[in-house]
């Protein structure tokens, strides 16, 4: 059984489909990417299984029981932490106060939740920081503390909405470290990115999405060769990029 | 909340060059010498706080003292505000409901049926908790702004229910009996000194309250749900639940405050104990001091309050009528605060001490 299974869900807003029938899975020890041209519908899923929009139809299986309906506070409960695209960093509070919030869900008080907190500061790169309002932040170490305080929460699955956008060469290879990392602790992980030189070689599996649709799925190799992808999204540009095969 | 001590990993590290012992002793003496400060400026406050009424009332100076009285109800009425709207970000403009039901309850326990003022209190806190998760329950579900605005309604409609209700007295309230001087009975006639360390107590109380939450999950979850409520979701906060505990703790220690007051002016009605103005006074006291710090409602009371009896004594002796005055001083105040130092006084004493 997949750790994960939305089996054909749609979401509707109003006129607008926003997802169409989309059926996906991630294993327990996957990293799946979720690609797709903007508008695509890749952030409305994972409000769909993340619970803070109730889909409209189909069902998200997580160990195989139905979460649709359910709270966001539940579903994190049960194992599943996201990150926003637009981050939302507490501002008044330190990073280390964010990150506790996260380790508080299964901690049995404060002071676990710090020293629970301070393990997921250092692993994330963030322990110089701990004392730092979130308003006083760059973008690139709020996309951090969003990424630390979904994975203090200790989840099964971790969905990642462009942790990467916005940050410099040198920020992408730690935030790949890091996903690496968390993954290497068992978590299994499902992210978007834009940045096809992140997600290709670091996806065991890759869904594209577009128009609210599955276009296909497959092996990185294998989606990055589809005529039909590097059409609708890859461009032709991407072609050169995968002449030379993705280091794993 | 328990406190599990696990064991940290400086603990099991073995003392490299990061951690030579020569360099702690500075860091330590110089936290020493700081909590020795505090602990002595602790001291000094609390010996004024026991002592100045001594003095007070050794000189009968009565107004004084009533003002004294006075800045800890309010610093009370503040604190218990500041859980609610200053730490979780629910701004109430209708706690003055969960006042009169606090003096409303013991007062009418007290001459139906003869019940003891302090078990009324009690009493009274229980069912400010009830009133408050009633009223909680469906306003949370407002976001924003929504909220204030009907918790002024819920006031509303609070203060016009007891108007009309004969069987509490309605419109001309209740004159509680005057019933001999002892501590069972919360009545002190022959001075106001009682009055004054029972009001310092509850003061002690509601921060102790406030103390507690800060540093335990409730303060965390708070934070957040007032941070981004969204966010706090997705991080498995049940942000209603938790909304619904700082509305009944903001409750339970208003009604609290209501008792007192009921107790020390032996006569409420709806307009003493239950008027929108002393819902939004209660929130101009925490939002001048600084909300969301522990400090906040106590500054706000010690400039306020004082301002706001001055005000009303001055427009008593020069013919009075103009009650709308101290309004006015208070809505200058705020706009000044807005304005100036949104973190209110709280943030201008930070500044003044060099902390930023
Ligand atoms: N709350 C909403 N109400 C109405 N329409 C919405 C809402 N959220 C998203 N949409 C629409 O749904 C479609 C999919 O949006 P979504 O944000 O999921 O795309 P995305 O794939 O994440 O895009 P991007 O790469 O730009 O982040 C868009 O057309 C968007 O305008
Ligand atoms: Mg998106």
């Amino acid at each position: 059984m997949p750790l994960l299974e939305v089996r054909d869900l749609t979401m509707r807003f109003g006129g607008l489909v926003a997802n169409d029938s989309v059926s996906l899975h991630v294993d327990a020890d996957e990293i799946v990417g979720l690609i797709g041209p903007n508008g695509a519908g890749k952030t409305t899923l994972f409000s769909c299984i993340s619970g803070t929009l109730r889909a409209t139809n189909g069902q998200v299986l997580l160990e195989g029981q139905d979460v649709v309906g359910q709270t966001p506070e539940e579903i994190c409960w049960r194992g599943i932490a996201r990150t926003f695209q637009i981050v939302r960093t507490f501002r008044e509070m330190t990073v280390l106060e964010n990150v506790m919030v996260g380790a508080l869900l299964r901690a049995s008080g404060t002071s676990q939740a710090r020293v629970d907190a301070e393990e997921v500061l250092e692993l994330t790169g963030l322990a110089h920081k701990r004392h730092v309002l979130g308003a006083g932040l760059t973008i690139a170490e709020r996309k951090r503390v969003e990424l630390a305080r979904a994975l203090a929460t200790r989840p099964k699955l971790l969905m990642l909405d462009e942790v990467m956008a916005g940050l410099n060469p040198r920020e992408r290879q730690e935030a790949i470290d890091l996903v690496r990392t968390a993954h290497a602790r068992g978590i299994a992980i499902l992210m978007v990115e834009h940045v096809m030189e992140v997600i290709m070689p670091i996806s065991d599996r890759v869904v594209v999405l577009t128009n609210g649709r599955k276009l296909l799925e497959g092996r990185p190799e294998a989606v990055s060769r589809n005529e039909e992808v590097i059409k609708a999204y890859l461009g032709e540009r991407y072609r050169a990029v995968i002449a030379e095969p993705p280091a794993c | 909340m328990t406190t599990v001590d696990q064991p940290s990993d400086s603990t099991s590290m073995p003392a490299g060059p990061g951690l030579d012992p020569t360099a702690l002793p500075p860091e330590r003496s110089r936290g020493r010498a700081a909590s020795a400060s505090r602990l002595a400026v602790g001291a000094i406050a609390a010996l004024v706080l026991l002592g100045l009424p001594l003095v007070l009332e050794a000189q009968r100076l009565v107004h004084p003292l009533h003002i004294l009285i006075m800045i800890c109800l309010y610093a009370t009425l503040a604190q218990a505000w500041n859980i609610l709207g200053g730490y979780a970000g629910q701004i109430s403009l209708g706690n003055a409901v969960f006042f009169g039901v606090g003096a409303y309850t013991s007062t009418l326990l007290m001459t139906r049926i003869g019940l003891s003022p302090w078990l009324g209190i009690l009493v009274g806190m229980f069912v400010a908790v009830l009133v408050s998760l009633a009223i909680g329950y469906p306003c949370f579900r407002l976001g924003g702004h929504y909220f204030a605005i009907a918790t002024i309604a819920v006031g509303e409609i609070v203060q016009t229910l007891f108007i009309n209700w004969r069987e509490v007295g309605g419109a001309s309230g209740i004159h509680l009996p005057l019933l001999p001087e002892a501590f069972v009975n919360f009545q002190f006639h022959s001075s106001k000194l009682p009055y004054y360390y029972i009001a310092l107590a509850m003061a002690a109380i509601a921060f102790g309250c406030a103390f507690l939450v800060e540093r335990s999950r409730l303060g965390y979850y708070f934070r957040a749900i007032k941070g981004d409520p969204l966010a706090a979701r997705s991080l498995g906060v049940k942000i209603t639940r938790y909304k619904l505990y700082a509305i009944a703790i903001s409750a339970a220690l208003t009604a609290m405050a209501g008792t007192l007051y009921a107790q020390y002016i032996l006569v409420i009605d709806p307009e003493s104990v239950l008027p929108l103005s002393l819902s939004v006074l209660i929130c101009l006291v925490a939002v001048l001091g600084g909300i969301g710090s522990i400090w906040g409602p106590l500054l706000g009371a010690l400039v306020l309050i004082p301002l706001s009896e001055g005000t009303r004594v001055y427009l008593a002796q020069s013919g009075g009528g103009g009650r709308a005055i101290d309004l006015m001083v208070y809505g200058a105040l705020i706009v000044l605060v807005a304005v100036f130092q949104p973190g209110g006084l709280v943030a201008i004493s930070r500044r003044f001490r060099g902390r930023g």
